[in-house]
């Protein structure tokens, strides 16, 4: 890869289930530093083209790198290039079985071989950065939805990513949680953390995106600042699909 | 010598026998039901379809003929097996194919979001299901195991028939003497029932022990 600056590079990622094509070839960069967003309808193919980014889906062709190494390179070991991705779920995906703290630091311990020790003082610390601390020994189950997505983010982090990734972080929750969720993500956006967001949180987008990316039928129909897309779309479809959108929110898009 | 005199300490000799038989089946038998569930769900091909096969054949036959083939059988075909491993091994297949079942079922009752969320982490299939599925996989299944271990422990009472001196044959020896089935029986359902009561209580203490905070059932 020519320019270390460039943290993930995407070309011509392909991937069907059966008939039903998902992604018809994506291509795009993400630049270090850089939040890239994604939205676009349901079913436009925003979760299968993160899965196929890490392999959780084999995409059936194209190319992935991550910082110059082939992800999609069969000889490269994924587990490694995973630790390098922090990986946030719509659903959360919390660990039911572990506290907050061990959510966190399980990754250190059964992936990186940390001692318990030091990875939980790690997870602790991750946990105060989402203000999670006080509840560091609280189940899953005891959490609310928005705390959960911040233990979630934190388990993340902890791993020390060299980009994160975002699947709909706040689909999934009501609406007044959705705030302590973007709150630690814009903190993280604003600390130059390099990530790719599927969301269609526009005040979000727009406070701290520096592209957006808007997908329909498994490709990417058009992209530039947020501000544009959102606001002064090409495409007749982009436009209706924010006015939609805005109507849903119940919010003005200025 | 009175009957009791006789009978009390050779049903105290069938139940140590009873106790010696259990003690290797019931935690055999629960590491053969995860071998076989994992095999089952993980496995390639051949390894799930042989695992189903265990499964289904082990399920389809009565235990008294599993013992008898391992105790009369194998011996035509050389294989030998004396009264005790015969009824170990009987034990173990049985309770060990019967409990992968609801370890099978416990498995894939959890949620595909945290398999992923593992393999997001970069842990290896293995780490993903030792550290993530098994833990609460086992303690869903918890319920039905210890229901296959109680049946265990009372159907140790059929290694009898394989030559063991356990508790049940010396009840039947017994009753062959003295013809007092109403002491004899009752004494040996007795035994049952308070080894059965016990495996009850270790599994409610286990079962309180491995709760998860937050996951109560609503009453």
């Amino acid at each position: 890869m020519s320019n270390e600056d460039v943290v993930l590079k995407v070309e011509n990622v392909h991937k069907s289930y059966g008939n039903n094509k998902v992604l018809t070839g994506v291509s795009f960069e993400v630049r270090r530093a850089e939040i890239k967003i994604i939205c676009g309808p349901s079913g436009s193919g925003k979760s299968t083209l993160l899965r196929c980014l890490n392999l959780l889906t084999q995409p059936d062709k194209g190319h992935v790198w991550l910082e110059g190494e082939e992800v999609t390179d069969p000889t490269t070991d994924i587990s490694k290039v995973r630790q390098k991705i922090g990986f946030v779920f719509q659903e959360f995906n919390l660990f039911n079985h572990l506290n907050a703290l061990r959510n966190v630091s399980i990754g250190l311990e059964v992936v990186k071989g940390m001692k318990k020790d030091e990875a939980r003082k790690i997870a602790l610390r991750e946990l105060g950065k989402v203000g999670l601390e006080e509840h560091a020994h609280k189940y899953p189950a005891e959490l609310s939805g928005g705390q959960k997505q911040r233990v979630a983010i934190a388990r993340a982090l902890a791993m020390n990513p060299v980009i994160m990734f975002y699947d709909e972080p706040t689909s999934a929750l009501d609406p007044q949680l959705i705030g302590e969720v973007l709150d630690v993500m814009k903190k993280l956006a604003k600390e130059k953390l390099t990530s790719l967001v599927v969301t269609h949180e526009m005040g979000f987008a727009q406070s701290v995106g520096d592209e957006m990316m808007f997908m329909i039928d498994g490709k990417i129909l058009e992209r530039g600042t947020p501000l544009q897309v959102i606001q002064n779309p090409k495409h007749k479809i982009t436009k209706l699909f924010f006015e939609h959108i805005a109507k849903l929110y119940m919010r003005q898009v200025r | 010598m009175s009957f009791w005199e006789a009978f009390l300490p050779k049903i105290f000799e069938g139940w140590v026998l009873t106790v010696e038989i259990l003690v290797p089946s019931i935690p055999l038998g629960v590491i053969l039901a995860i071998v076989l569930a994992l095999a089952r769900i993980y496995g390639n091909k051949p390894i799930s379809l042989l695992a189903a096969g265990i499964v289904s054949l082990i399920r389809g036959l009565p235990l008294i003929v599993t013992l008898f083939i391992i105790f009369f059988a194998l011996p035509k075909l050389a294989i030998y097996f004396s009264p005790y491993w015969s009824a170990v091994l009987g034990f173990i297949l049985c309770t060990g194919a019967y409990q992968s079942e609801y370890v099978r079922g416990a498995i894939q009752s959890i949620d595909v979001g945290q398999s992923l969320a593992a393999q997001a982490l970069g842990m290896s299939k293995l780490k993903e299901v030792v550290h993530i599925i098994l833990p609460q996989a086992l303690r869903r299944s918890l319920p039905g195991i210890a229901n296959e271990i109680i049946y265990l422990i009372l159907y140790s009472s059929l290694a009898s028939y394989v030559g063991n001196q356990e508790i049940f044959a010396w009840a039947r020896h017994f009753n062959s003497l003295y013809f007092r089935p109403i002491e004899i029986f009752l004494t040996a359902g007795l035994i049952y029932i308070s080894m059965a009561t016990v495996a009850t209580t270790g599994f409610k203490i286990i079962e309180n022990k491995l709760r998860i905070p937050g996951l109560e059932v609503a009453r």
